[in-house]
């Protein structure tokens, strides 16, 4: 404990490069906890996404991209409906990036008298009942300033706002409904729909009715459980993949920077190292010392880094244009892991330059001439 | 802590083509303090590395009381406790307060917080820095510098201290008290003092001086001085 306390002490010896040692760190834990952060976000979101509205149960193509470029036939449908345990299932298309005004505000196509849009409550108007009519979310008429009457375009189609609603999901409450027919035309689809939402029957195990229907459905992704949203999507692998290779570079960067660092460090103060030798400190009680400093280093580093990455991952999700469907989440154990990968950078980084400083003979280096 | 007793046999220890010391052979009894004197390059810091574990004879013993230091494979110990070394340079750590500086063996001994800050302060009152335990060694004179090197040599309570030219960068004043702390430590503990030199003044401080030319003991050169060699610490603890 006091070999630290020296430690943190020695590293008074150069404040500039242990700062800048330190913010290579920090760089390097601010990408990780960034990429977790919307990691998590995404991950969170994904789950509404399953349960929009009432459904237990949605399915998806399985292997699209992404949960929003699955097309399904509608034909399946009185087919789900008569599966055992499944008391009843209607599609919903979804249209991204089709309301000019703001491209992250989804548009739901749905029946009107489906299980969807039958939770809506509706602060102002009422539902939609004609091609040409819409309701939108309190979230985004408000940022719109949208109100009943108003006319909103979506894919440079005028609809008519007839009613504003509220149900308590991010996506929902930040996006619009309109009539399923339409969508499909919007989209070029008629007869198909993105996902089917299936509600189970009182009683009924998920498990159960995903084993049937995967079965029979091989094409088809049942989908039950936020981690299970995760898993789908092809782009959704491809950014968490991405994010592990960003996560080791930013380690390997890091792990570099403290072995330079402290390779200088050694070097520059060969003779402090073999004078501890020569007063009798053990090889392995000076590489300790070497290997703390790097540990102290990236500690250092961490700490910032948790801050520039909580910070980072709200301008990622900005840049990215995902505010309305990842929203950042850092965990306790986010924080945890952050730290911990510090230490280890600073542990990796430290030991080879903490063998030098343990081998170094202090006969040449003390014998001054 | 009585002195050590050294007993070198035959050494001789080469590097590459120079034979930096030829069959050296002496004894230096607990409690003397011997100037080891020769030109430059004649191989005075090696052989007192050879003493201090630092380094390893070609050929040879060398016996430190009942200790073998050729043959030591780890010699951690015998640097912290048997041995206190004083370099030229003092080798302070420029981060550290002096009182961390003079700590820095006994923390390598494991010893406790407390008796490494009551050793430390003692240590620094006995080199005439009583109360400077915080300041760093930047804001120490050279002469002052080399005291505290000395107060770390001694925090092991070593049996044996080893200083190679310890006044080489001091001038006269500081230098007379550097020797006059050797002087005291080896009256006050007994201890075994050992002290490569150039400095002409060194006999008037020291028992017995061993010469050595091209890495060969001869005797030494006549030296005009009312204490000549050969006091031995014994007959000065008589008188
Ligand atoms: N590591 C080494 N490698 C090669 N030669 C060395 C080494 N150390 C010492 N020598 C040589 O050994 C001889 C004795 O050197 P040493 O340093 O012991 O002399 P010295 O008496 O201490 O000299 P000075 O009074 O200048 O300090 C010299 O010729 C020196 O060049
Ligand atoms: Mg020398």
């Amino acid at each position: 404990m006091t070999t630290l306390l020296q430690t943190l002490s020695s590293v008074r010896y150069s404040p500039g490069r242990t700062f800048l040692t330190a913010l290579g760190a920090a760089l390097g834990i601010a990408t990780i906890v960034a990429l977790l952060a919307v990691g998590n976000g995404a991950r969170h979101s994904a789950g509404d996404f399953v349960h929009l509205g009432a459904s237990d149960l949605a399915l998806f193509q399985k292997d699209a991209a992404d949960p929003t470029t699955s097309v399904l036939p509608t034909s399946l449908i009185p087919e789900v409906r008569r599966t055992p345990g499944i008391a009843d299932a209607t599609p919903l298309v979804l249209l991204v990036e089709d309301v000019p005004k703001d491209p992250s505000a989804i548009v739901f196509g749905a029946q009107p008298n489906s299980f969807y849009t039958s939770r809506l409550v509706f602060g102002a108007g009422h539902m939609f009942s004609a091609a040409d009519q819409i309701v939108v979310g309190d979230g985004l008429a408000s940022q719109l300033h949208l109100a009943v009457g108003d006319q909103l375009k979506v894919h440079r189609r005028p609809f008519q706002v007839v009613g504003i609603y509220h149900i308590g999901i991010a996506y929902q409450d930040s996006g619009a409904f309109i009539p399923l027919r339409v969508a499909q035309s919007i989209l070029g689809r008629q007869g198909e729909t993105t996902l089917i939402g299936v509600k189970l029957a009182v009683g009924t195990r998920p498990a159960a009715v995903e084993g049937t229907l995967s079965h029979r459905y091989p094409g088809i992704a049942t989908i039950g459980t936020p981690e299970e949203a995760a898993r789908l999507g092809a782009n959704g692998q491809l950014i968490s993949n991405a994010a592990l290779v960003i996560a080791v570079l930013a380690l390997v960067i890091g792990g570099i920077g403290v072995l330079n660092t402290m390779m200088m460090a050694v070097i520059e103060r060969r003779s402090e190292f073999a004078l501890l030798s020569a007063v009798g400190w053990s090889g392995p009680q000076i590489a300790f010392r070497v290997v703390m400093e790097g540990v102290v280093t990236t500690v250092i580093g961490a700490a910032l880094g948790l801050l520039l990455g909580v910070i980072g991952a709200h301008f990622l999700i900005d840049a990215l244009g995902a505010q309305q469907f990842v929203a950042p989440r850092v965990t306790a154990w986010d924080l945890g892991r952050a730290l911990l990968v510090g230490v280890l950078i600073g542990v990796l980084g430290g030991l080879y330059p903490a063998w030098r400083a343990a081998h170094l003979s202090p006969a040449q280096i003390l014998a001054q001439r | 802590m009585p002195g050590a007793r050294v007993v070198a046999e035959h050494l001789s220890r080469r590097y590459g083509q120079v034979l930096a010391l030829d069959d050296v052979s002496f004894e230096v009894e607990p409690g003397e303090l011997l100037a080891l004197t020769g030109p430059s390059g004649s191989g005075k810091t090696t052989l007192l590395q050879l003493i201090g574990s630092l380094d390893r004879p070609t050929s040879g013993s060398i016996g430190v009381d009942d200790i073998a230091v050729e043959q030591l494979s780890n010699p951690t110990h015998f640097r912290r406790s048997i041995v206190g070394f004083v370099f030229q340079l003092h080798y302070l750590l420029p981060a550290l307060s002096l009182q961390q500086n003079v700590e820095l063996p006994m923390m390598a001994a494991h010893v406790s917080r407390q008796e490494r800050a009551e050793r430390s302060r003692e240590l620094l009152k006995e080199v005439g820095l009583e109360g400077r335990a915080q300041d760093h060694p930047s804001e120490l004179s050279g002469g002052e510098r080399q005291r505290v090197a000395i107060a770390r040599a001694l925090g092991g309570f070593p049996r044996l201290i080893l200083a190679d030219e310890p006044t080489g960068s001091l001038d006269t004043a500081a230098s007379h008290r550097v020797w006059k702390l050797l002087g005291d430590v080896r009256d006050r503990r007994g201890t075994t003092v050992i002290v490569a030199s150039h400095d002409p003044s060194l006999t008037e401080h020291v028992d017995r001086e061993i010469h050595i030319v091209d890495g060969r003991l001869v005797p030494p050169p006549d030296r005009a001085s009312p204490a000549g060699g050969g006091r031995t610490a014994a007959a000065r603890h008589e008188s």
